[in-house]
């Protein structure tokens, strides 16, 4: 049998290559392939060369204000009330924040998942958290609309037309052709033709797909190659080959059912049409029913009138006379303790006010967000495009798990923040140097191994079980296929 | 050889086959004659168990097709009215291919070559693309193919239709070459010259059954073609 399927196998080849359909398709996916490793590569390592200067400036940042503070507590320098040290207020806000990040993933290049539209790093201070976590989306409307051109979206949506445009016609043609009796009048068996006819085009199909970008990324991204991302390296190939295991049963059982090959390109594009189009935007429309989050109007509305009743409330303090401009001597820190202006207590204490009383409905809107990537974790399963897209993005550390997680820390490290300053603002504490060492600090935590291999074994079955059913399905009908 | 014992296939109410029983031994050449749709092709496609009967059996080499249908197709080959190959490939390689697949091992191309020489088609012609072949060069590569596979028994479905005179003669003497060589060869053919000519045995078939049966020899070119007409007509 495996004689037989070898040189089916290898005839196929011949053939393919002999009237350059193997040439047209290989050269086409290569290029889309290579164009969306080039964008992914790009990509990451944009937000790469961000990160590190921001952390960099922020390192930078931390080295002047402790030089300064050493210089107005032990030399007497006369602070900038805009950017004191040692003052709570202003070191809580925007002059001292910290920024809170998600490491970028070595296999990022592989998709772009949600970094095109959630950020991989927030400043946190203490100004509410609405300001920085929530804030307007600013990417190009049109990217949004089509998605961007990654290697996810090529092997998502792109990868089963090229599989379809090898595989529509591979057993039709040859009954329509008529060599099919020729072939099966030497003594071959229907589901070993077959079965030479697919590997063929499988191996072909899967070595641009999935050796191609492993060796882009391990020589582009040398991390790639540790221990560590091995495991991901190996699942996101086995999500390339069950997602392409899913076309391929398709393209077998639709040959199966004995129809022309015109007819197996409708039903194969009708198919691609429902799965990879339809299913996911009716999901997205029944998850947003069922789950339906409060709009951004409705949010947005909230904020202001929020914001609008603390200025009412805070007004005499931040209409406080700014006198530290004229006399900054005033903010010099003095016995560990400093005068607070009115104004940066003000706005302090109405952010505050902000953020508790938005609190609700943010925990609504989240509440509502993680429902419904729950539902689309249990019914994604109806569009192999949603499973394989959420697989893939899952293992290249831009899915949304990781970004609703990382969000999470966030808030955590927000209240961290708020809770550190508090006091020293309410009751006038100077920051000392000491403080600068014990002010909190963001540190990534990675969701745990265990969810992660879990989710991706529930991946990959409901990639399979589908595809296997579908073979099933197909081989049965091979039995009673008609070959005159 | 070829065996076929009450052998019945029908599609929905219409009789196709209807209770036939012949037999082909080795040397022998069985010609079907019969109007279209008599149900000769739906016997070829028995014997290739492409088609499943409703009844009786068809056996070659004394193994039920229906039960063994890899193992018989091994001993027969086929050569249909046009002898489909791959195009793009030349009738050299086309050969090879469909050689190898017959014998399960690679023939050295020498061997095939020498082969198509046989069967008429000389080096220049074997190493072109079949695209570029008449009907006649694929009906030879054909037969090429049942020698490579050293198969004793043929099935020919109206091999000889649309070929000019020339290259029908010289495909019915690679026929009774093959006969002599022991091979027995079961043909449809509308042709009752060549079914006079090249076979030993001629049926007629008529609505799915055998109305006649009996030896070339018995009759001639004239008895025959009255036969077939008062068969026809009845």
């Amino acid at each position: 049998m495996l004689r037989t399927l070898l040189l089916v196998a290898r005839q196929e080849a011949r053939l393919l290559l002999a009237d350059r359909t193997l040439w047209i398709i290989s050269a086409l996916f290569v290029a889309i392939v290579g164009y969306g490793l080039f964008n992914g590569v790009k990509q990451a390592a944009l937000k790469e060369t961000a990160l590190a200067s921001v952390l960099q400036a922020q390192m930078r940042g931390e080295q002047t204000r402790r030089a300064l503070l050493g210089r107005i507590l032990h030399e007497g320098a006369l602070p900038d009330p805009f950017a004191n040290p040692a003052d709570p207020s202003v070191m809580g806000g925007g002059y001292g924040g910290r920024y809170a990040y998600m490491p970028i993933s070595p296999l990022a290049p592989l998709a772009f998942g949600q970094s095109d539209i959630r950020p991989d790093y927030y400043k946190v201070t203490n100004r509410s958290k609405i300001n920085f976590l929530y804030d307007t989306e600013i990417e190009n409307p049109w990217n949004l609309l089509s998605g961007h051109f990654d290697l996810s979206f090529v092997i998502v949506y792109l990868f089963p037309l090229l599989i379809f445009a090898l595989s529509y016609n591979f057993l039709s043609a040859e009954r329509e052709h008529g060599t099919l009796k020729m072939l099966l009048s030497q003594g071959i068996a229907l589901p070993h033709l077959v079965a030479g006819k697919i590997a063929v085009r499988a191996a072909v199909l899967l070595a641009w797909a999935v050796i191609v970008p492993l060796v882009a990324v391990t020589i582009l991204r040398p991390e790639a190659r540790s221990a560590e991302y091995l495991g991901p390296l190996a699942s996101w190939c086995a999500f390339v080959v069950a997602y392409a295991a899913i076309w391929f049963a398709l393209a077998f059982t639709v040959n199966a059912l004995g129809r022309s090959s015109a007819t197996n390109a409708l039903i194969l594009i009708g198919a691609w049409i429902v799965c990879v189009l339809i299913l996911p935007v009716v999901l997205n429309v029944v998850v947003s029913v069922a789950s339906p989050v409060p709009s951004r109007t409705e949010l947005a509305t909230r904020t202001r009138l929020v914001t609008g009743e603390a200025l009412t409330r805070y007004a005499t303090l931040l209409s406080t006379d700014y006198q530290y401009v004229d006399n900054p001597e005033l903010s010099r820190p003095q016995n560990g303790r400093i005068a607070i202006a009115g104004r940066m207590r003000g706005s302090y204490l109405m952010e505050r006010d902000v953020d508790e009383q938005l609190e609700g409905l943010l925990d609504a809107f989240n509440r509502q967000l993680a429902g419904q990537q729950q539902l689309i974790s249990r019914y994604g399963a109806i569009s192999p495009a949603i499973v394989a897209y959420e697989g893939l993005t899952a293992v290249a550390g831009t899915g949304v798990r990781r970004h609703l997680q990382f969000q999470r820390q966030i808030d955590e490290f927000h209240r961290r923040w708020c809770t550190f300053f508090d006091p020293k603002i309410q009751e006038g504490i100077a920051i000392s140097e000491a403080d600068l060492d014990s002010m909190p600090a963001f540190v990534s935590n990675e969701e745990d191994r265990s969810v992660m291999r879990t989710s991706v074994v529930t991946g990959l079955l409901q990639l399979l079980v589908p595809a296997i059913a579908l073979a099933l399905f197909g081989g049965w009908r091979l039995r009673r296929y008609s070959v005159v | 050889m070829l065996e076929a014992k009450n052998l019945t296939k029908r599609f929905g109410a219409t009789a196709a086959l209807d209770s036939i029983n012949l037999r082909v031994d080795p040397g022998e050449m069985y010609c079907l004659l019969g109007a279209n749709g008599a149900g000769k092709t739906t016997l070829i496609n028995v014997f290739l168990n492409f088609l499943v009967p409703d009844g009786g059996e068809a056996r070659i080499n004394g193994l039920d097709v229906t039960r063994h249908g890899i193992e018989t197709k091994r001993l027969v080959a086929y050569i249909p009215e046009q002898v489909m190959l791959y195009g793009v490939l030349t009738g050299l390689e086309n050969l090879s291919y469909f050689a190898e697949l017959a014998t399960g091992r690679k023939s050295p191309d020498d061997e095939l070559v020498a082969l198509l020489s046989d069967v008429g088609l000389d080096r220049t012609a074997s190493s072109r693309r079949v695209s570029t072949y008449s009907k006649g060069m694929r009906q030879k590569v054909g037969i090429a193919i049942a020698m490579a596979k050293k198969a004793r028994a043929l099935l020919l479905d109206e091999p000889t239709s649309g070929l000019d005179p020339k290259a029908a003669s010289e495909f019915s003497d690679l026929l009774r070459r093959a006969r002599e060589d022991g091979v027995a060869i079961l043909t449809t053919t509308h042709d009752l010259f060549h079914a006079k000519q090249t076979g030993t045995h001629i049926g007629i078939m008529k609505r799915g059954s055998l109305v006649a049966n009996f030896s070339s020899e018995t009759l001639s070119h004239t008895d025959l073609e009255a036969l077939y007409l008062q068969h026809m007509q009845a």
